[in-house]
């Protein structure tokens, strides 16, 4: 009975041998992708993401005839699902989800185990979002002036809720009072919600978020928008951090997908080609929509110089603020 | 708003609903008993299926894993002494103790009735009280929550033990333990040697496997006696005399876990460990909590199942998420165009309501799940030690290798089950350093955050706004004094 059971079992797998190395055999002959590709997130679930990430992956296997595996991988501040990426074979199938501060500041302010502009290409910048300058409606300012006026007259007085040091509620922050030279009091917070209650509960003087988490309090006429950042205006009356005098590409959340240098032309242009194939999938752009998320899509080379544009800004930034 | 209600009890009677709520259930319990996957994880992976089915199914899905969950993560606590989780360290404390007694249906039986009782309770109250919980929680910032976690770390020192200094010992190596890897605030590398693998700090899960889990492995591999079984009797289930003698202790740390839901980023672990040590001042044989108390897994587990109704406020009134699960659960509800936010009861709220009841369905549903599969699971005690142990190590190594997929764990399990035995031989108890290791970043980031906001004015900060927060500062060592003088144990 026993040695039956031991014979069959030998079969079986010498079966299940042979179909796996047929299978890797036509597999080898096959193009990119024959497996299933993995996206690493460097960081934790349930964060903006996560969540765009569920939506990309849950759509681009229709363009890629292959899935997308969502890997979440945080620590160190996004530094280990970063490095494990940049150590991972460039052949396509270990993509990075990263966004532009973790991307190119965090280089000036931790001693990284990788090198982010040689080790890593970006793929596709699948949205961005600008950020607001927000206030409780019971606050006294009113105007974005009102608010440096207030710095001015008492430095330091005036507490501003962040989602972490470098993070990109600080990033505007810093810019914004390096600008305009004025000195706020940051206190973090461990992410953007908690930062927003905070706001709400009156223990922040000012805080900022991005359009798609403060759409429902703006509506409801919970809280005030002083600034956004970027050169064009998106509420009416709402001055931008141009008019503002704040200057530089800061405020600016860019979600980007990255992958391993080296990784060949080819595959490359497919990934490309599928998340431009992504822009017209009526699912992604209503599921896109309804998270509060933009569809701006940037390929490859034309983040490229946005990276390095960014690189520049916030190495000056990280040396005024640290110096 | 009454109609509302109404309107949204009916939606809910769905027979789809019911369905998914049961896979999500069941799905939920086996994710959650194999140490390794969280519901955390299950949830965001998978959160696209609720994208393609209408709110009042998806979001009930979810919550079904969710709920499921939690109770799967008692399992292995009560059965070999693995708690997956910290919300189930408290449950592990008198549940494998029970299960040694050959009383681990009791054990299983008595934590899904006080899990169901808590979450239940605490769901119904949220949906009643939820503005004025929403007020609440509006009034607890970083000051209050700094002092409630120290309250807590005192409470656990006073009433884990009668040795207050091995105690301390082991809380403050705990505490020094979770300073490993990249300070949370100033990003600075605190006791990582160089090394890249401790930038991200020491996981929890090996230490949580390696002091709880591998010592009882190494006590039952040193007896020696192969065909021996964990427990020698299947045992019996839990008769109802013995549920109305837990009740009271349940229905205290119902009321405790839903306090302390109610302040952002306490969670369950806090009330567990709260619910436990009321449980066990309030007993008249306190020193029987820790040999195999019924009410000491009764305890822990309604009080970490009440927590879950509160936290879901700030996420439906403000549209903020206070975790992780709330902010998937946020992004569910965003995808179905529902926008959780002051205005979400307004323009939806028959939706809303009809999810929240579709929540107290969940729970009474998983009454009968988890009753029917209680005796499935409690089959592993009766496996022969030498083939339940080799088992035993495989998941424990397996789930700590799953959890992150960094093989620097492993090493670290094997460091932490060593550090273990050593600690059970010399009669110290692991269970003030594991609450001093999780309590202690939150309580840290806490106190970094109080300092900045009351920017060098301490003394106007404290007693001008947050004298709530002052008072539990200056009663937590009286608190801690009495309970430690109450349940010292004669020498």
């Amino acid at each position: 009975m026993f040695i039956n059971t031991i014979q069959k079992t030998a079969k079986m797998l010498a079966v299940a041998g042979v179909a796996i190395s047929a299978t890797l055999g036509a597999a080898v002959a096959e193009e990119y992708p024959d497996k299933p590709i993995t996206l690493v997130i460097p960081f934790g679930a349930g964060g903006s993401h996560d969540l765009n990430a569920r939506v990309i992956t849950s759509i681009i296997p229709t363009y890629l005839n292959q899935a997308m595996i969502v890997r979440l991988t945080p620590g160190a501040g996004g530094q280990k699902g970063t490095s494990e990426v940049a150590n991972a074979e460039a052949d396509g199938y270990t993509l990075l989800f990263s966004h532009n501060y973790l991307d190119m500041l965090k280089q000036y302010t931790d001693d990284l185990p990788y090198d982010p502009m040689n080790d890593f290409i970006p793929v596709a910048r699948v949205n961005y979002a600008p950020i607001a300058v927000i206030v409780p409606a019971s606050s006294p300012f009113q105007t974005f002036e009102d608010m440096v006026a207030a710095a001015k007259a008492a430095p330091g007085s005036i507490s501003m809720a962040h989602s972490g040091n470098w993070g990109a509620l600080f990033v505007p922050a810093a810019q914004m009072m390096k600008s305009r030279d004025i000195d706020l009091n940051l206190v973090p917070y461990q992410g953007g919600g908690p930062a927003m209650q905070a706001l709400l509960a009156g223990d922040a003087d000012v805080s900022m978020g991005f359009p798609s988490v403060i759409g429902p309090l703006l509506d409801s006429g919970k809280i005030r928008v002083l600034a956004t950042s970027g050169p064009e205006r998106i509420y009416d009356g709402i001055p931008t951090f141009t008019e503002a005098g704040i200057e530089g590409d800061v405020g600016f959340m860019h979600r980007v997908v990255l992958a391993p240098a080296g990784t060949p032309d080819d595959v490359v242009k497919k990934l490309e080609a599928a998340f431009t194939a992504l822009q017209d999938d009526k699912t992604y752009t209503r599921l896109m929509g309804r998270l509060g998320e933009n569809t701006d899509l940037l390929l490859g080379e034309d983040y490229q110089a946005m990276r390095v544009q960014q690189s520049e800004n916030y190495k000056t930034l990280v040396d005024a603020i640290t110096k | 708003m009454f109609e509302m209600f109404l309107d949204g009890f009916a939606m809910a009677l769905r027979i789809d609903t019911f369905l998914v709520m049961i896979a999500g259930l069941f799905f939920g319990m086996l994710v959650g008993a194999l140490p390794g996957f969280t519901t955390l994880m299950a949830m965001a992976i998978l959160l696209p299926i609720s994208f393609f089915l209408e709110p009042i199914v998806g979001i009930p899905f979810l919550l079904g894993i969710y709920k499921g969950g939690i109770f799967g993560g008692s399992i292995p606590a009560i059965l070999v002494s693995m708690p997956g989780t910290g919300a189930a360290v408290a449950t592990s404390r008198d549940g494998y103790a029970l299960t040694k007694k050959g009383k681990s249906r009791k054990a299983l039986d008595i934590a899904l009735f006080s899990s169901v009782f808590g979450d239940t309770a605490s769901d119904i109250f949220t949906i009643l009280m939820i503005f004025p919980i929403a007020l609440l929680v509006m009034q607890f910032g970083p000051p209050e929550i700094f002092a409630v976690l120290l309250m807590s770390l005192i409470i656990i020192a006073a009433t884990s033990g009668s040795n207050l200094i091995k105690t301390v010992i082991m809380m403050l190596l705990g505490l020094w333990l979770a300073t490993v890897g990249t300070d949370p605030v100033g990003g600075v590398e605190r006791f990582t040697f160089g090394l890249f693998d401790l930038r991200s700090g020491i996981p929890l899960l090996p230490m949580l496997i390696g002091v709880f889990a591998i010592p009882e492995v190494a006590k039952v591999v040193m007896e020696n006696n192969m065909a021996r079984k964990l427990a020698n009797v299947l045992g019996e289930r839990l008769t109802f005399a013995e549920f109305r003698r837990c009740f009271k202790t349940i229905c205290r740390s119902t009321a405790i876990g839903t306090g302390i839901g109610t302040i952002p980023g306490l969670g369950q672990v806090v009330a567990a460990m709260m619910g436990y040590s009321a449980a066990k001042n309030a007993s008249p044989t306190p020193e029987k909590f820790g040999t195999g108390e019924l009410e000491g897994v009764a305890a822990a587990e309604a009080a970490n199942n009440a927590v879950n109704g509160p936290t879901m406020v700030p996420l439906l009134t403000l549209g903020i998420p206070g975790d992780n699960v709330t902010a998937i659960l946020l992004g569910a509800f965003v995808a179905q165009g529902l926008r959780p936010g002051p205005q979400l009861f307004e323009e939806q709220g028959t939706v809303v309501f009809a999810i929240l009841v579709a929540m107290v369905f969940a729970n009474l549903l998983f009454l009968v799940i988890g009753y029917l599969s209680i005796p499935i699971f409690s089959r592993i005690v009766s496996i022969k030690v030498s083939i339940l142990i080799p088992l035993v190590i495989m998941f424990a190594f397996a789930g700590t290798y799953v959890f992150r997929s960094d093989s620097i764990d492993l090493l670290m399990l094997v460091a932490f089950g060593i550090f273990g035995i050593i600690a059970k031989s010399a009669r110290f108890d692991v269970m003030p350093m594991v609450m001093g290791f999780i309590l202690g970043p939150p309580m840290e980031y806490a106190f970094a955050q109080t300092v900045a906001m009351a920017n060098n004015d301490y003394i106007g900060f404290f007693m001008g706004e947050r004298w709530g927060a002052m008072l539990v500062l200056i009663l937590s060592p009286l608190v801690g004094f009495y309970l430690w003088r109450r349940l010292r144990q004669p020498v």
